[in-house]
């Protein structure tokens, strides 16, 4: 479904990412993991279009993304949820929701997703009409999440989800992404926490400086000692 | 205290022969040779000292007087906002105050009652005792001459009063506030008749006498003031643009955070602007109002304002010359060019019988023209007329392919310094805490640095890493704990203090001065550890002269260090230059402070392998010289070959703490970074 | 009248000036909050667009004072001049950031601040030069109608600009809380980088935020030429001056500050000009803006101060 073919991108003159391969197929939860400064955040801002990459191509579906707008691509059915959540904060839960279905017309899909993201989250629906910006961390993950759904999408682009929130919730999230996925919705994760990550992804690629250094099914990257050197900042990219 | 020590052999000779090669403080920069430059400028003042005795129309040489004032009063203007990057939108207040001053107390206007106090004063020459059929009156009569410095003086106080609510506010709102000074100052004066004739305006202001000679009405002898001012306001601006000052100035302007952390003193260098561009504008004012022998408060409204910045804008901001020529460009534009091209469009209509064109008079739409020319700049010309910094030729071929030299530090090792067998704690931290309105940043974390020795903390993203260092330099309060330092507690102090205790930094996303040269950059390193002030700037005593050169010998010898990959480009600004060579500059400034404790942030972010472990070797070289080391560094294995010691953060609390190689296979540690297990494992 | 019933009339001229600042003040704070500009020229825009109301009433055939009307034709032609003042002043607003603000849009430092003072002065002197420096005599063709409660009078334009103010309010209300494209205003001010991840287009909520702020500009201007029956080239200083201050008193950046703030001011000046001197009423209003900045920059509701430095 998505698929970056030798993707370089740069920051100025800082080469950030360096000539990465990514597939993911329809269906999957492929997880992105790396430590600090590995080209995480980038990737995803790629995949959105908020970053342009200077060689190489990702294409979704087959067709190429270059020169296709943000919009277009919420459109086309990517939605991303960000990093630290970002919620709009002093507009309510319900408020942000529709702004997750920006591109979309209004009308009897919209209830029905709306149906379904108060579904899955239980306690937003108490919360509708509450300021954004008052809720929790977790909380504000699961509006976050929810923002993204109300965009119908085919691919949803996570960055670090668990980011800032307790345990406990950090399992809820994961619980639930694994249901959105097993409703159908493909997923694409970056993560740092690579335990929790490697636990409910299929495959999964590692990231270091801002190149690939391992990829494989998640089952195989559990078991290798490689990961933590990895992360640790002790491999040296092939 | 790190000593740069012996450098390898060839470097002293690199450095010079750069030296001499680089561009010269004079337009000699735009002339290729000093010599040309003095020509250009011999030219200029032998034609502007001979202009009003070949050309003897008495209104062209107002005029010229005219366009002589505002081109000081660009001068003045341009140190606020072309050197500092403070922008004043009520300047025309300074120039007010300076011709308020001289006014009232050189005419009529204030008429005390006589007493006996008034008698030291008579002695002196300032007030004259006026005999009436009303009674005895005090008549102000202070000397131009003597009210030139003291108008400078009085309005350069204003410029500190208006000045230091200011000091904290951000661009836009520090643009409104001035702006408020601006209309107030006239609004005041229009509103007070009793000290300043209100809207009537001052009259009988006395023109200036010189050995008996009366000013009068003639423009000439103005003009020649005019003459005299502006050359030595250039003067004055080209010493301070120079000098550490001035370089402090800009370091402001680029980057307030960094110069802060680099020692600049932020309060007093902006009220030191503020002082000088009103001082400026002081002594124009006094100039000013003496060759009109009226004020009234209409001159001083925001529209001068608005052209003097004009004037600078266009000109070039920063650039002496520049805001020079463009002010007399435009005064003239406005008496003798629009005048003259009002008469062409008359006759142009008059040729083809177009009514409006026979009847439009150019000069009364100059400040149609200026704001135009605002515009025109800002979005077509942001560097203006005459540029501060003209481009610098690129590396040539040779240069560009030049071998990488890996410059001194290899040989810095010859000489270790004995490594005692327990150093002393040099930077003890304890139980710091931080606190983010309800997030706690750092939790209770204890750390200490010994002398001679590498610490590095390392932790996932969010362990607040460059928090602690935010904490130690100064940036961020620290909610409890204390951090010492070399037996002295450092808690509340500013950064620029702290880094006159010895403590430098550099940035995890590299805060150079981006318009600035490599040179300049890390010459603003060493200026808490100079002491050249405004007066040594101005009068460019020898003394200074020999520490602005030492100073200059020494930032090319730290640059020196880096090979040859930052010497070619030491006139570049930094912008331009690589991000692996832009964080080799920000270490070179750190190290221009004599840091007693360098603190590195992430220092190899961004570098390939064979840069990174150029840099860690570097780095080692320079804590075998003696120099305490304090390290984020995400890259594990620059961490076991720098550190002695490693401490873990983890969400703002110290997890582990130890040698390199037991802190990476800490369970604890790989946890942090890995993340915890799900319960549903 | 005594003491108190001068006060009391006071109060409602404050009310009707401050009606007319709060909207001035409130597109100057719609385009801050998203952009986070000063935008110097909204002022002239103000300026600029009360001449062309002028001229639309005059193009109607009302001139002076004298043409009255009633009724129907009334509301027609003040409908006319309405809608014909706040498109002139969208448009002429949507003009301006689209040629000289938004080749500056990544430009950082105060190039774009400044541009809007080149602009500001075109705008000032395009018209003194074109029109004169006299005032104009406003073309007004609303009846004069009084009517007295006990010790105040109440006028029919005060009437007018309390309900043509308190409708746009509530038409702006409606536009960022229930509209699509209000609500992408809100969230594109509030985080930029997210909206456009939700598929906002950030340019034409920008040209959005000028056209709107600008019309509400140019409805300020009729109704100052209405309440005043008079027009000059330096409107834009004197009344963009005390709704500056307004915006910044009220929080720049927040729509509610903008209201409340437009009211005080109006309440200051009538108030401060009665009770001190109307000479001094320029100075109390500049004192207040430097006082509140340099003290609350965030104002009376705005957020915390601005990011951008």
């Amino acid at each position: 479904m998505l698929e970056f073919r030798a993707v370089d991108t740069f920051y100025g003159d800082l080469h950030v990412l360096k000539s990465v391969d990514y597939r993911i197929e329809a269906g999957e939860i492929v997880c992105l993991l790396g430590g600090n400064a590995s080209g995480k955040s980038t990737t995803m801002k790629a995949i959105m279009g908020t970053v342009t990459p200077r060689r190489g191509e990702i294409l979704y579906e087959d067709r190429p993304l270059a020169g296709v707008s943000t919009a277009e691509r919420v459109r086309r059915g990517i939605a991303p949820v960000l990093e630290a959540r970002r919620l709009f904060p002093r507009m309510t839960v319900y408020e942000n929701l529709e702004m997750g279905a920006y591109t979309r017309r209004r009308g009897l899909e919209f209830e029905q997703d709306l149906a379904r993201v108060l579904g899955l989250f239980p306690h937003v629906e108490e919360r509708l009409r509450q300021i954004a910006g008052t809720l929790s961390g977790g909380e504000q993950q699961m509006v976050a999440i929810g923002r993204a759904l109300m965009a119908r999408p085919k691919l949803l682009c996570m960055d670090e989800p668990s980011m800032g929130l307790s345990p406990a919730y950090v399992e809820q999230v994961f619980d639930i992404i694994r249901e959105i996925n097993r409703q159908g919705t493909t997923i694409f994760m970056v993560e740092q926490n690579a335990n929790m990550a490697l636990q409910i992804a299929d495959r999964a690629y590692v990231l270091q400086t801002g190149q690939v250094v391992l990829s494989g099914p998640a089952a195989e990257l559990r078991e290798n000692e490689m990961i933590r050197e990895a992360y640790l900042g002790e491999i040296k990219a092939p | 205290m790190a000593k740069i020590g012996k450098l390898p052999p060839g470097t002293e000779r690199r450095a010079r022969q750069w030296r001499m090669r680089m561009p010269l403080a004079l337009p000699g920069r735009f002339f290729g040779s000093r010599n040309h430059a003095r020509a250009l400028i011999a030219t200029i003042a032998i034609a502007a000292v001979i202009f009003p005795l070949i050309h003897r129309n008495d209104a062209d040489i107002d005029s010229m007087a005219n366009a002589l004032a505002f081109a000081a009063l660009a001068l003045g203007l341009n140190i606020v906002v072309g050197f500092a990057g403070l922008l004043d939108l009520g300047y025309a207040a300074f120039f007010a105050i300076g011709a308020y001053a001289y006014g009232i107390l050189s005419s009529w206007q204030l008429q005390p009652e006589w007493t006996s106090l008034w008698e030291p004063f008579q002695w002196l020459g300032l007030v004259a005792h006026n005999h009436t059929s009303a009674g005895d009156f005090v008549h102000f009569q202070v000397s131009f001459w003597l009210m030139l410095p003291v108008s400078a003086a009085i309005a350069a106080f204003c410029g500190i009063l208006f000045g230091a609510p200011t000091l904290r506010l951000k661009g836009d709102y520090l643009a409104i506030v001035t702006l408020g000074f601006g209309e107030i100052v006239p609004i005041v004066v229009r509103n007070w008749p009793s000290l300043t004739n209100g809207a009537m305006g001052l009259n009988g202001v006395a023109p200036p006498q010189l050995f008996g000679f009366d000013f009068g009405v003639s423009a000439t002898p103005y003009y020649y003031v005019g003459v005299a001012l502006v050359a030595l306001l250039i003067l004055v601006s080209l010493r301070l643009r120079d000098s550490r000052i001035g370089r402090a100035w800009m370091a402001i302007r680029e980057d307030e955070i960094a110069a802060e952390a680099m020692g600049v003193n932020l309060v007093r260098l902006k009220l030191l602007a503020f002082a000088c561009g009103a001082a400026f504008a002081g002594a124009t004012g006094t100039l000013y109002i003496a060759k009109l022998q009226t004020a009234t408060p209409d001159m001083f409204m925001f529209p001068v304002s608005v052209m003097i910045l004009v004037m600078v804008v266009f000109g070039g901001l920063g650039s002496v010359w520049g805001v020079v020529v463009g002010a007399l460009i435009l005064q003239v534009l406005q008496s003798w060019v629009l005048e003259d091209l009002s008469g062409w469009l008359h006759a142009l209509g008059r040729l083809v019988d177009i009514g409006w064109l026979q009847h439009v008079e150019l000069a009364s739409s100059i400040e149609l023209i200026f704001g135009i020319i605002l515009v025109f700049m800002m979005l077509y010309r942001r560097q203006g007329l005459i540029p501060a910094t003209r481009p610098q030729p690129a590396l040539n071929l040779a240069e560009q392919t030049a071998q990488v030299s890996r410059g001194g530090f290899a040989s810095l090792a010859a000489s270790p310094a004995a490594r005692p067998e327990a150093p002393s704690p040099l930077l003890e931290i304890s139980g710091l805490s931080v606190r983010f309105g309800g997030l706690l940043a750092l939790h209770s974390v204890d750390l200490t640095v010994p002398e001679h020795a590498v610490v590095a903390v390392i932790g996932p993203n969010g362990s607040g890493k460059s928090t602690l260092f935010n904490a130690v330099t100064g940036l961020v309060r620290a909610s409890q704990g204390t951090i010492g330092f070399a037996g002295a507690r450092l808690d509340r102090l500013r950064p620029d203090r702290v880094l006159d205790r010895g403590i430098a930094r550099t940035f995890q996303n590299i805060r150079l001065f981006p318009n600035l040269s490599v040179l300049d950059n890390v010459m603003i390193g060493m200026h808490a550890r100079l002491d050249t002030g405004t007066v040594g700037s101005l009068l460019r005593l020898p003394a200074a002269r020999r520490e602005e050169e030492a100073a200059r010998e020494r930032a090319l010898e730290i640059l020196a260090l880096f090979g040859n990959r930052l010497l070619p480009r030491a006139e570049h600004p930094a912008a331009s230059l690589s991000y692996a060579n832009r964080r080799r500059t920000e270490i070179a400034r750190a190290l221009a402070s004599r840091p007693k404790l360098l603190l590195l942030d992430e220092p190899t972010a961004g570098m390939n392998p064979a840069e990174t472990l150029e840099l860690a070797e570097q780095i080692r070289s320079l804590n075998r010289n003696g120099l305490p080391i304090l390290l984020i560094e995400h890259k594990l294995d620059v961490v076991v070959s720098l550190a002695d010691n490693v401490v873990v953060l983890d969400h703002g609390e110290k997890i582990a703490e130890g040698a390199p190689d037991l802190v990476r296979r800490d369970q604890q540690v790989i946890r942090a970074y890995l993340g915890r297990t799900a319960a549903f494992a | 009248m005594s003491e108190y019933g001068v006060l009391l009339q006071q109060v409602i001229n404050g009310l009707s000036l401050g009606a007319m600042y709060a909207l001035l003040a409130l597109g100057f704070t719609l385009v801050y909050g998203i952009l986070e500009l000063i935008n110097f020229a909204h002022f002239n825009v103000f300026m600029v667009s009360s001449f062309i109301g002028m001229w639309t009433l005059e193009a109607v055939g009302i001139s002076g004072q004298s043409h009255v009307l009633t009724g129907l034709a009334l509301a027609g032609v003040l409908a006319l001049a309405f809608a014909v003042t706040m498109l002139a002043g969208g448009v002429l607003g949507v003009a301006i950031e689209r040629f000289s603000l938004r080749p500056l849009r990544k430009v950082r430092g105060p190039a774009a601040m400044i541009t809007t003072i080149g602009v500001s002065y075109i705008l000032f002197n395009v018209i003194l030069l074109g029109v004169g420096a006299e005032s104009k005599n406003y073309p007004n063709p609303m009846p004069v109608v009084r009517w007295q409660f006990g010790q105040v009078t109440l006028e029919l334009r005060e009437v007018l600009i309390w309900g043509i103010t308190a409708v746009l309010m509530v038409a702006l209300h409606l536009f960022v809380h229930r509209t699509r494209l209000g609500k992408a205003m809100r969230a594109t001010a509030q985080d930029a980088e997210a909206a456009q991840m939700m598929g906002v287009d950030v340019d034409r909520v920008i040209v959005t935020a000028f056209f709107v702020g600008s019309a509400l500009a140019g409805a300020a201007a009729l109704i100052f030429g209405l309440y005043y029956n008079f027009t000059s080239f330096i409107i834009g200083y004197t009344a963009g001056l005390r709704a500056f201050t307004a915006a910044v008193l009220g929080g720049i950046g927040s729509v509610g500050g903008a209201m409340v703030g437009g009211l005080l001011i109006g309440l200051i000046e009538s108030l401060g000009g009665q009770l001190i001197a109307v000479r001094w009423t320029d100075v109390i209003i500049f004192s207040i803006l430097i006082l509140v900045l340099v003290f609350v920059p965030s104002g009376l509701f705005g957020r915390a101060t601005p990011t951008k430095s």
